[in-house]
C-alpha cells in the first residue's frame, strides 16, 4: 500500500483558530486525521514499517497535500500499538476510546456496538448514547492477526488483497475449514489448493472461516444495535457477508466523509478537539 | 540524597527473586537441605519442621520450544517454562522436589522433572483433594500430609516431632501476618507503598527461608510506615486470577498514561499465598494444617461446595473488593489456563453488578507491552468516564 | 544422469517452485520462481528459465522428476513428467549428492519443515516434520521482512547485529508476527527485533529435532538456511554442527533430478 490522501478543498486551514491532529499507529498502517474548526480537513495512511518513521511519513503527506506544518498543529492525540512512538503528541488515548469517539461521530449516538477489525487484533466495544465506553473484549491470542492474515493469503494465492473479498462471494459451496485458527485454516487452504479444489472455492472458505472466528468473539461480548465496524476488515465483503449471516445482525453502511479505517484516527483527532478546547 | 532503608529493603527482597539461583545455592552452601515446589498445596511447615528449606519454582521468563516434545503446545507456559528449567538442570542444587496434585499442567511439568531432570529418586506428590470444601476432605488431607511426613523422616533419616511442627507453624505465621500487614497498607487512599514493591516483595517471600524473610520483613513494615511519603493512590486495580510472577506486568499496569496503583492481588504467587492463618497450640497438629490450607482463599482448581455449586472465592473477592475498594479489576490468567478463566466467566457477572469495569490479561512468557498497554489504558479511560 | 543425459529437478513448493538440470552428475543451471498457487505455470516457468540458463533446449532433456509438496498438481500430460518423489527422498538424496558425508537434512521450507536422516546411499532412515502449530516459517519470514520494510537478505544481516537480547512469542507463527510487531511499536531497534525472528524459527526447528537422532554431518536445505542467523542459532540449540552448501533452496529439486528411475 502506498501513501494515500484526500483533502476537503472547501477549507482554508490558513483563517483557522483551531486545528488538531489524530495519529492512529496501527500495525498495518498509520493515519493521520487533521481537523479544522472541528471538521474534517484532509487525512493520511502509510504503512506502518517504523513507527516513528511511518508517522512523519504520513505528516508529511498532508503537508504535500495542503502546506500544513507540524508547528500549525495546535494538540495533536495518538492512538494504536505505536501510540507511544509519536513523540509530537501531547497526549495518547487507547482506541478503544477513540473508535466510540469517531464512530459516534460519524454514524450518530444510535450506536451502541463497534467491531474494529483491525490487522492484529479484533475488538468489540459497548457504548452508551453519550460515548461513553461501558466495556470492551479483546481478541484473545489465538485469534490475532486475522486481518494481517488476508494479506498474507491474497500473497500466496497472488490476488490483490482488495479483490479476495469479492472473489469470495463467488462461491456458495466450499469445504470448510478449521475456524478456531488462522494458521490451521491457512494450512488447510493450502492443502485445498493441493487437492486441487478451484482457488475461488478456497478463498471463499478462508473467508468463512475468518468471519467464523471473528463472530465467536463478537456473540461473546453480545451486539446492541446500532452496531457498526471499523477497521481494514470493513471493507472485505466476503468477511463482512457472512459476519452478518452468522450473527443474524447487520452493520449499519460505511459513510462516505470518512473509510472505516480512519474512524480511531478521527477519534484521536475529536480528544485533541476537546482537550484544546478545555486548556 | 540517602536512599531511604525501606528502599534497601525492597531492593534486596528484589534481588533475590531475580536470582533466586544465587539464593538457592547460597543457602546449599550452608549446609541447608533444599525442595523445590511447583504448586502452592503444599503443608510447608512440614518441610520446615523437617529443617528443610522451601523454595518455589517460579519461571525464567525465557521464550523456548524445546519442552513440546514433552509437554503439549497448549499447555500453559508457567508449566513449560518450569519444565523447561528442570531439563536445563538450573535446579540441580536442589534435594527434593515437591508437588500437590492440582492442575494437570503443573503436574505435567513435575512429571518432566521427574522422569526426565534427574529428580527420580528425589521427589513427593502429595495427594491432596480437590473438593476442599467437605469434612472427609480434611480427613484425607491429615492422611495424605501424615504419609508426608513419614516420607519426609525417611528421607532425612530424623524423626519429626510435633513441638518442630508447631515452631514451623508459628513462623509461617508470622510470614503471613506480616505480609498481610504489608499488603493492608494499600487500603489506603494515600498508601506508602506501590503494589509492585508489595508484589515484589511477596513473589521474595516464596522462595526464602521464612525466618530470614520475618526479619527484613519487620523491618520494611517499622520503616515503610515511618520513614516514606504517602502518595495519593490515582486509579485502585485489583488484580484477581493465575500464578503471575512476572514483576514487568505489575510495573506495566502502574505506569499508565494516568497514575494508577495496585491494590490487591488475589493469585496463587500473592494473596493466595499467605492470606490465611493454621490454628496454632492444637493436639492434632497434621489436623491444624489440613485445616488451616483448607481455609486459604481457594485456588479455581479447588473450589467446589457440592450441591449448589457456589464459589467460596467469589465471596472472599467480594470482601476484598469491599476492603480495597478498586475503581477497576484485571483478571490476570495464562494462555491455555483452564481453571482459571472458568472463575472469570462467573466472576464477571459479579462485577457487572458492583458496576466495576474490568479487562482480560492474558498472560504468556513473552508480554506484548503495547497491546497491554493499550487496554489497560482504554480501562482507566472507562473508569474516568472519558469521552471528547 | 550418465552418458550425456540431461534430467530436470522441479520442487513444487508452497512459496516458490525450483528448478535443476543435471548432466553427467553436474548441474548445469537452476531457476526459481514464486509458485503462487498456480503451480503448472511456475513450473513452466522454471523449467524454461533453466533450459535458456543451461543454453539447452527443451528437446534434448531425457526426462523431468517432481517433487513438492504440491507435485501432484503438475499434469503430466502437458509436461513430459517421468514421475513425483516425495519430498523426504528428494531431500535425502540432493543432500547426499552436494554433499556424500551428510547424513542428516534440516529442511526449513515455506509452510513446512522437517528433518530427515539417510544412509551413505541415500536410503531414508527416519523423518520428522513439524507439529501443526509451527507451521509456516518461511512465509513468517517472509511476512516479517516486510512488515519491517526490508528485503530477506538484509533481515539476515541486521540480526547479526543485535546487541540487546527480546523474545517474541513461542507458540506460533502468528503470536510472533504480533510481538515482532508490539515489539517495533516499543521502540525497540530493528536489530534486536530481527534477531528475536531468527531465534524464534531455529527454536521451533531446534524443538522439532529433539525428535530424531541427529546423524552427523548435518546439513540445513531450504530458503531460510540462507540466514546465518537462523543458522547460528539453531547450531547453539541443538548443540550439533550444521553446514549449510551453496544451492541450500535446490536441494529437493536436485534430489528429484537424481532419484531418476526412483521411489514414487
Amino acid at each position: 500500500m502506498s501513501e494515500l490522501g484526500s483533502m476537503n478543498k472547501q477549507m482554508d486551514w490558513k483563517k483557522a483558530n483551531v486545528i488538531v491532529a489524530g495519529v492512529d499507529v496501527g500495525s498495518v498502517t498509520t493515519k493521520v486525521l487533521i481537523l479544522v474548526e472541528g471538521q474534517v480537513y484532509a487525512w493520511s495512511q502509510v504503512r506502518t514499517i517504523a513507527p516513528k518513521e511511518s508517522v512523519f511519513n504520513a505528516i508529511n503527506e498532508v503537508r504535500y497535500q495542503t502546506g500544513l506544518e507540524l508547528q500549525n498543529i495546535q494538540y495533536v492525540v495518538a492512538t494504536g500499538r505505536g501510540s507511544t512512538q509519536v513523540t509530537f503528541a501531547q497526549r495518547t488515548m487507547s482506541e478503544i476510546s477513540c473508535a466510540v469517539a469517531g464512530a459516534l461521530r460519524i454514524w450518530g449516538s444510535s450506536v451502541r456496538t463497534i467491531l474494529d477489525a483491525g490487522g492484529d487484533s479484533c475488538k468489540v466495544i459497548h457504548c452508551t448514547d453519550k460515548g461513553r465506553v461501558t466495556d470492551f473484549l479483546w481478541s484473545d491470542k489465538c485469534a490475532t492477526g486475522i486481518g494481517r492474515s488476508m494479506e498474507t493469503f491474497a500473497d500466496l494465492v497472488k490476488k490483490e488483497v482488495t479483490e479476495i473479498g469479492d472473489i469470495a462471494l463467488q462461491s456458495d459451496q466450499f469445504p470448510k475449514l478449521s475456524d478456531f485458527c488462522v494458521v490451521y485454516a491457512q494450512s488447510e487452504a493450502l492443502d485445498l489448493i493441493r487437492s486441487k479444489v478451484p482457488l475461488k472455492q478456497v478463498i471463499a472458505a478462508y473467508h468463512y472461516a475468518m468471519a467464523k472466528r471473528i463472530s465467536t468473539l463478537v456473540a461473546r461480548s453480545g451486539v446492541k444495535k446500532d452496531f457498526v465496524i471499523i477497521g481494514g476488515l470493513a471493507k472485505n465483503p466476503g468477511i463482512i457477508n457472512w459476519l452478518e449471516s452468522i450473527l443474524k445482525v447487520s452493520r449499519l453502511a460505511p459513510k462516505p466523509e470518512v473509510d472505516p479505517t480512519l474512524i480511531a484516527a478521527l477519534g484521536a483527532a475529536l480528544f485533541a478537539d476537546a482537550f484544546y478546547r478545555r486548556q | 540524597m540517602v536512599k531511604k532503608e525501606s528502599d534497601a529493603i525492597i531492593e534486596k527482597f528484589r534481588s533475590i527473586i531475580e536470582n533466586v539461583t544465587e539464593y538457592g545455592k547460597s543457602l546449599h552452601e550452608k549446609g541447608r537441605v533444599l525442595a523445590g515446589y511447583m504448586c502452592t498445596h503444599i503443608p510447608e511447615e512440614i518441610l520446615y519442621a523437617a529443617g528443610i528449606v522451601p523454595i518455589r519454582i517460579l519461571t525464567s521468563h525465557e521464550s523456548q520450544a524445546m519442552t513440546r516434545s514433552y509437554i503439549h503446545e497448549t499447555y500453559c507456559s508457567f508449566s513449560h517454562d518450569c519444565a523447561y528449567q528442570g531439563l536445563r538442570r538450573n535446579y540441580d542444587y536442589l534435594d527434593l522436589i515437591v508437588t500437590g496434585s492440582s492442575c494437570i499442567h503443573m503436574g505435567e511439568a513435575f512429571n518432566v522433572w521427574v522422569r526426565f531432570a534427574g529428580f527420580h529418586e528425589k521427589s513427593y506428590l502429595i495427594q491432596y483433594p480437590h473438593i476442599i470444601h467437605t469434612k472427609p476432605a480434611t480427613g484425607f488431607m491429615v492422611e495424605s500430609f501424615g504419609q508426608f511426613k513419614e516420607f519426609l523422616q525417611k528421607f532425612t533419616g530424623r524423626p519429626i516431632s510435633d513441638e518442630d511442627i508447631e515452631e514451623a507453624i508459628s513462623i509461617y505465621n508470622t510470614n503471613r501476618r506480616l505480609l498481610k500487614r504489608l499488603w493492608e497498607f494499600l487500603r489506603s487512599d494515600k498508601p506508602p507503598l506501590t503494589g509492585l514493591e508489595a508484589a515484589t516483595v511477596t513473589l521474595a517471600s516464596q522462595v526464602m527461608d521464612k525466618q530470614e524473610c520475618n526479619g527484613m520483613l519487620e523491618q520494611l513494615i517499622k520503616k515503610v510506615g515511618t520513614e516514606r511519603a504517602r502518595e495519593r493512590s490515582g486509579v485502585r486495580l485489583l488484580l484477581t486470577g493465575g500464578s503471575c510472577d512476572d514483576l514487568r506486568i505489575f510495573e506495566l499496569i502502574e505506569n499508565l498514561a494516568d497514575r494508577s496503583t495496585i491494590i490487591f492481588i488475589d493469585s496463587c504467587t500473592a494473596a493466595r499465598y499467605f492470606w490465611f492463618e493454621v490454628p496454632e497450640g492444637r493436639s492434632n497438629k497434621l489436623e491444624a494444617l489440613a485445616e488451616g490450607y483448607v481455609g486459604r482463599i481457594p485456588c479455581p482448581a479447588k473450589d467446589n461446595v457440592p450441591g449448589t455449586g457456589e464459589k467460596k472465592r467469589f465471596r472472599l473477592i467480594k470482601q476484598f473488593i469491599e476492603d480495597f475498594r478498586p475503581h477497576g479489576v484485571i483478571f490476570i490468567y495464562q494462555r491455555f489456563c483452564s481453571p482459571q478463566p472458568m472463575d472469570v466467566v462467573g466472576l464477571k457477572p459479579l462485577l457487572l453488578r458492583l458496576g466495576i469495569p474490568f479487562v482480560d490479561l492474558e498472560l504468556d512468557t513473552t508480554i506484548p507491552i503495547a497491546q497491554f498497554r493499550a487496554q489497560l489504558d482504554a480501562l482507566v479511560e472507562i473508569i474516568k468516564k472519558v469521552v471528547p | 544422469m550418465n552418458n550425456g543425459k540431461i534430467v530436470a529437478g522441479i520442487d513444487a513448493g508452497h512459496l516458490n517452485t525450483k528448478a535443476v538440470l543435471i548432466k553427467d552428475g553436474r548441474i548445469l543451471s537452476y531457476a526459481k520462481a514464486p509458485t503462487a498457487c498456480d503451480v503448472l505455470a511456475a513450473t513452466q516457468n522454471v523449467l524454461n528459465e533453466a533450459l535458456k540458463n543451461a543454453g539447452v533446449s527443451p528437446d534434448r532433456l531425457s526426462g523431468m522428476y517432481i517433487t513438492g509438496v504440491f507435485r501432484n498438481m503438475v499434469e503430466t500430460r502437458t509436461l513430459n513428467v517421468g514421475g513425483t518423489v516425495p519430498e523426504y527422498i528428494a531431500d535425502a538424496k540432493g543432500a547426499l549428492f552436494l554433499d556424500n558425508k551428510a547424513r542428516t537434512v534440516i529442511d526449513i521450507g515455506g509452510n513446512v519443515h522437517m528433518a530427515i536422516s539417510f544412509d551413505e546411499s541415500g536410503n531414508v532412515l527416519d523423518v520428522i516434520e513439524n507439529d501443526k502449530c509451527a507451521e509456516g516459517l518461511g512465509i513468517f519470514y517472509r511476512n516479517m521482512a516486510k512488515v519491517l520494510g526490508v528485503t530477506e537478505e538484509e533481515l539476515s544481516e541486521l540480526a547479526l547485529r543485535a546487541t540487546k537480547r527480546v523474545s517474541v512469542a513461542i507458540q506460533c507463527r502468528l503470536s510472533a508476527e504480533s510481538e515482532a510487531i508490539d515489539l517495533m511499536c516499543q521502540g525497540v531497534e530493528i536489530e534486536d527485533i530481527a534477531d528475536a525472528i531468527a531465534r524464534f524459527i531455529a527454536d521451533r526447528v531446534a524443538a522439532m529435532c529433539t525428535y530424531v537422532a541427529l546423524r552427523k554431518k548435518v546439513v540445513v536445505a531450504g530458503g531460510l538456511a540462507k540466514s546465518q542467523a537462523v543458522i547460528k542459532h539453531l547450531q547453539n540449540m541443538i548443540k550439533e554442527e550444521v553446514s549449510v552448501g551453496d544451492l541450500p533452496e535446490y536441494v529437493g529439486a536436485i534430489g528429484a533430478a537424481v532419484s531418476y528411475g526412483g521411489a514414487k
